[in-house]
């Protein structure tokens, strides 16, 4: 019997666990929020996938904590799981019904329980008990299924819930090409995918990721197995493919877009200049806006005619920027040159509010324009082609991010690079095998500080304007979190933390009031799933991997002594 | 004709002094040990040759040029280096990242010339890399330089912390108990390895030592310290026989024993 409710236990904690996430999805507000969106129309909408993804997530947690390798027992415990969910919602619903929450939670409202209880009213709640168990079954059947199926059914629902989040994005993207436009109006309707679209996704993305999952390795293989020059040109061709689709980005997606992208360039400059800083050198700089803010300032000083003291173009105030960034970049470091870890941090995160608190200062006010900013600043061009449009300007970007991470590739793979990774490691040793402590780390501030003033002054003549709130200390933060979520010290990881960071959020703006409620529980779990960070350096990963391997038996360990 | 000279070094910290008056003469192309009870003095007098402490009196002369007031990183260009107690690797860079690093005071390359991929940039680098692997092969460390650093067997890890002193082409190696947590045949291995680097390579070794076994079976020289002070200097065989050195040891009464035993 005691067996019997250890082996029942966990379907019964998960389903509280799901039960808990749910009703607190509900209560704040977000199932009715996203209830206005249809992910397929007409068969389910936004508000249910939410609530579905929760409970197949909590059903997958039952399913692997299950101790018994039965598949009786898996299943048993993901309905469960399901069930007491179910009974949770349903707990909500009755209380709702008799006395009104609404004094206390503001969201409890009769919307609210009528999409709990799929549109029909009170009586038709108990389908709850039909559609959780469902959900948290079919997380069971998952758990079950070999790699190869899990993998594909989980990719392939996942493609189906994101085209569907971003429809609107994909749709006029889509439509904008004369021939797939009739192929955008069988996949999308009006409001959310149209069910034969969504059916023929579904299994288009389940055959490439099952093909990937059987034939990939030997497809790796092959091309291991290519001489030399052949990968050599297999790889050119990638990144001449890169370019090509690069360069024709912005004429396919659109002026909002091409927005979203050229800030998501900008964060990656600023990301691949704190990766140098923290990255690499591992001096946790929390003041990097600062260095954001210089070449931003510089840029304006020198070519707007509103204070009119030099009035240069673009280009020619560029080589200026930078270098004013970086001689703040080593002129800051100097200080904090015996600073470690946290000390390092705060007294970065000084830097940071000093710059921005003297641009707003009254003294400074005739040159730096207070909190009024400077305005008009001039556009870049080149021979006559004005980068004025988000779509011009965004070649601006992708070309000072090539550079950057061109700069940033040399740098990793040379003696200076490993100097950098050999001090974050362990400065003492570094500094016994030769390693000149003050010139290294004055070189990683003054690398940083140049990409993060390119980004500034790129900034500056994109908006045309400067304002010193926008550069407050949130930046900094926000870089950081980029890098950390891409994958310290990944060059990759930057580009890859830069879109999830801050090109998701630009394109959920509708969602605008969950946006840092979502934003933080992705950090958390996060940290807790994946701590490498989205792409990691190669040797990281592996770094990973191999500690997985040999801490698997500790969770028994640690159930033990607790 | 001697490599290392210490004259009067005294290192305090606060009112323990650590290290008094300490006078020692390292011989050149010598085995040297340095020897005594936990606490005695022995790390702290390596921290101050390699300029991780700065004595307060007394000289540290390297040939005939003084290491008093250098930073570490201008006295391993000096050629001295050093391995630690505790090992002290960088854990999440590759073995022969580790290496690298050992050889970065050998290399020119700048800012520029890395940025810009100068040919010769590229033909240092290339050179660095050939090096290191052979100081790799060297330490029997063949194959394993894509391994990071922490995922190697506690054996090779000291092997790697070698190599990556060696890599500085050091004159005097400093070695922090070598053979510490090693079984005897692994201990076997380490002193002929630490034979070898002498009669081979011909550099000079110093090295801290508790086995017994260790000390006796490969120093030329042997120093004792006890307190921060040098109670007996002379060849293993002088040194085994010294009273001042078992009473340090064993205690008064230790001694008295152990003399009777002789006896």
């Amino acid at each position: 019997m005691t067996r019997l409710l250890t082996l029942w236990k966990h379907g019964v904690m998960t389903g509280l666990l799901g039960g808990l996430i749910t009703v607190l999805l509900s209560l704040m507000g977000m199932v009715e929020a996203f209830s206005q969106r249809q992910i397929v129309s007409g068969v389910l909408s936004m508000d249910q996938a939410l609530l579905g993804v929760a409970v197949v997530f909590v059903g997958y947690l039952a399913a692997k904590r299950t101790t018994s390798s039965q598949p009786l027992w898996v299943v048993i415990n993901t309905l469960t799981c399901g069930f007491v969910t179910a009974a949770m919602l349903m707990l909500l619903l009755v209380i709702g019904h008799v006395i009104n929450l609404r004094a206390v939670f503001v969201n409890a409202s009769p919307v609210l329980y009528e999409l709990l209880s799929f549109g029909y009213g009170f009586e038709s709640a108990p389908l709850l008990f039909v559609a959780a168990p469902l959900c948290a079954l079919f997380a069971g059947i998952l758990y079950l299924l070999p790699g190869a199926f899990r993998k594909m059914s989980l990719v392939s629902l996942t493609c189906i819930i994101g085209a569907g989040v971003l429809q609107d994005m994909l749709r006029p993207t889509l439509a904008a090409w004369e021939s797939l436009a009739d192929v955008s109006e069988w996949i999308f309707s009006a409001n959310g995918l149209t069910e034969q679209g969504a059916t023929v996704l579904f299994i288009v993305i389940s055959l490439v990721t099952l093909f990937w999952s059987f034939k990939g390795e030997a497809v790796k293989t092959g091309y291991q197995g290519l001489p030399a020059a052949g990968q050599k040109g297999l790889r050119w061709t990638g990144i001449a493919v890169l370019l090509v689709v690069l360069f024709i980005l912005p004429q396919i997606l659109g002026l909002f877009l091409s927005e979203v992208l050229t800030i998501v360039g900008l964060y990656v400059l600023l990301g691949l200049g704190l990766n140098i800083v923290v990255g690499y050198a591992g001096l946790l700089d929390l003041g990097y806006v600062a260095f954001f803010a210089i070449g931003a300032y510089v840029t304006a000083i020198l070519t707007s005619p509103e204070l009119g003291f030099f009035n240069l173009s673009f280009w020619q105030a560029l080589p200026f920027a930078v270098l004013v960034g970086i001689v703040f970049g080593v002129l800051l470091g100097i200080p904090v040159l015996k600073m470690r870890g946290d000390y390092l941090a705060i007294a970065t995160l000084g830097f940071g509010e000093i710059i921005r608190i003297m641009v707003l200062s009254d003294f400074l006010r005739p040159w730096l324009g207070g909190a009024q900013g400077i305005g008009k600043i001039p556009k870049a061009s080149i021979a006559g082609f004005e980068f004025g449009m988000p779509q011009e300007i965004y070649y601006l970007i992708v070309a000072g991010c090539f550079l950057v991470i061109f700069i940033s590739l040399r740098l990793r793979d040379s003696r200076l690079g490993r100097a950098w990774k050999a001090m974050r490691e362990d400065e003492d040793v570094a500094q016994a095998m030769g390693i000149n402590l003050v010139a290294t780390k004055l070189l990683a501030f003054g690398t940083g500080a140049a990409f993060s003033a390119l980004s500034g002054a790129i900034f500056a003549t994109k908006l045309t304007s400067v304002y010193p709130h926008s550069m407050n200390v949130m930046i900094s933060i926000n870089i950081l979190c980029v890098i950390i979520v891409g994958g310290m010290g990944s060059i990759p990881g930057v580009i890859v933390g830069a879109a999830a960071l801050v090109g998701l959020p630009e394109l959920l703006r509708e969602f605008a009031e969950y946006r840092l409620l979502v934003y933080g529980f992705a950090l958390v779990v996060m940290m807790l799933v994946r701590p490498e960070g989205l792409w990691p350096e190669a040797v990281r990963r592996r770094e990973f991997h191999e500690d997985i391997e040999e801490t698997e038996p500790a969770p028994s360990t640690a159930s033990a002594s607790s | 004709m001697a490599i290392l000279t210490a004259r009067k070094t005294t290192k305090r910290f606060g009112g323990l002094v650590a290290v008094d008056e300490l006078d020692v003469e390292i011989k050149e192309k010598s085995i040297h040990s340095i020897i005594g009870p936990n606490g005695a003095g022995k790390t702290t007098f390596f921290n101050c040759v390699t300029g991780f402490y700065r004595p307060e009196e007394g000289q540290i002369l390297l040939d005939s040029k003084s290491l008093v007031g250098l930073m570490p990183d201008q006295i391993v260009r000096l050629g001295i280096a050093r391995t630690y107690q505790n090992i002290r690797l960088f854990p999440i860079l590759t073995a022969m990242e580790n290496v690298l690093v050992g050889l970065h005071c050998h290399l020119r390359a700048n800012y520029f010339g890395i940025v810009a991929g100068l040919p010769s940039t590229r033909k240092e680098e290339k050179d660095a890399t050939e090096e290191a692997k052979r100081l790799l092969r060297f330490v029997n460390l063949a194959g394993k330089g894509d391994l990071m650093a922490k995922n190697l067997p506690y054996g090779e890890q000291r092997r790697l912390e070698i190599a990556r002193a060696l890599a500085t082409k050091p004159k005097l190696l400093l070695l922090d108990e070598p053979t510490a947590g090693m079984n005897p045949s692994e201990t076997q291995t380490m002193m002929d390895f630490i034979r070898h680097l002498r009669d081979e390579v011909g550099i000079t070794i110093l090295l801290i030592e508790h086995q017994m076994r260790v000390v006796m079976g490969i120093s030329e020289t042997v120093t004792v310290l006890d307190y921060g002070k040098k109670i007996a200097e002379g060849t293993p065989e002088e040194i085994k026989k010294n009273p001042k050195v078992i009473e340090a040891y064993l205690g008064k009464g230790g001694a008295a024993e152990a003399q009777r035993v002789a006896a």
